[in-house]
């Protein structure tokens, strides 16, 4: 009888045992799992940089684009304000440069 | 306590610290996830800010070159016109041989010229006595806007005007311009280029400065 108890006893033990190894054995699977899970965490996160970054360059880029061709729009009505004005006073520039070659002045 | 108590026991306490140890597992791995996301987040953040800098710098980078741009295509367009004036002027002048410029004819005109010349000879010569020869081009020799006895009084009077003898020749060489002058001291040792050409090349400097204020500062009438 006591030995059938002893029996059982170790039987409960070794299950007991197991029960505990088990356990033992998924901690490293639950940080494998963990670091799999970082390791993808931060692929995703990469990605995202990425395709943050080409939409804020590409938004400097459309906003200086924009302004540039402000600039040079503001510019050619300058340049051709500018040669309307010459225009006005070509005679005028010419006959200074001829007052001044002639050497009567 | 039985022996089927006993095993139970064990059963529990092996349940007990196997779901004990799973727990500890899955707080580490918790506390690592969530330091890992934070950690990223920061990343993140500084990645972010860094490429709004670079964005910024290249948006700059652009609107400063369209300012540079812009700078020369009004530096062309007034450079345009001043090189419209330049030739313009040249192509006046056979209107200037024919109606003369201002009150003055282009016989004055020469006049004036040679007199420069001959002053500016004079003033670096030593010598109280200077023989010059006169050289105009093809087209004003053959209309003789200015004839020999014309230098020569020109000669006799500015000999008096600066109390030295200075002769004046009609050189038979004839030069090629558009008009103007060069005198000459016969030996050949110095000479004044004074045709159009040369004198706004000469003056090319102030005379571009000249144009562009009376082009570009002038009020239009």
């Amino acid at each position: 009888m006591a030995v059938e108890a002893l029996k059982i006893i170790r039987e409960g033990e070794e299950e007991g045992r197991k029960v505990v190894e088990e356990a033992k054995t998924s901690v490293s699977t639950i940080l494998q799992n963990a670091d799999e899970e970082i390791k993808q965490l931060k692929e995703r996160t990469r990605e995202e940089e990425k395709r943050l970054a080409a939409e804020i360059a590409a938004r400097h880029i459309e906003e200086g684009k924009q302004e540039e061709a402000k600039i040079m729009q503001a510019a050619a009505v300058e340049a051709e304000q500018l040669k309307a004005a010459a225009e006005s006073n070509l005679d005028h520039a010419i006959a200074v440069v001829l007052e001044r070659i002639l050497g009567q002045r | 306590m039985g022996a089927k108590e006993m095993v139970e026991r064990i059963r529990e306490e092996a349940r007990e610290e196997g779901q004990q140890i799973t727990a500890d597992a899955k707080q580490q791995a918790d506390a690592k996830l969530e330091a890992a996301r934070k950690e990223l987040e920061q990343q993140n953040q500084q990645f972010l800010a860094a490429e709004e800098r670079k964005g910024v710098e290249e948006k700059e980078r652009i609107v400063r070159a369209a300012r540079q741009n812009a700078r020369k295509l009004k530096w062309r367009a007034e450079e345009a016109m001043i090189e419209r004036t330049l030739e313009s002027a040249l192509t006046r002048i056979p209107g200037v041989k024919s109606s003369g410029f201002k009150d003055a004819s282009y016989a004055e005109i020469l006049s004036g010229l040679i007199t420069e010349s001959v002053l500016s000879i004079a003033t670096g010569s030593s010598s109280a006595g200077i023989d010059l020869d006169v050289l105009l081009s093809e087209e004003d020799a053959a209309a003789a806007h200015i004839t020999q006895a014309q230098l020569t009084e020109l000669g006799k009077a500015l000999s008096r005007e600066h109390g030295r003898d200075l002769k004046l020749t009609m050189a038979a060489e004839q030069i090629k311009s558009v008009g103007g002058v060069i005198v000459r001291q016969t030996d050949g040792k110095i000479e004044v280029n004074n045709t159009f050409e040369q004198r706004m090349a000469r003056f090319s400097t102030s005379l571009r400065e000249e144009i562009v204020k009376a082009l570009f500062e002038r009020t239009s009438s």
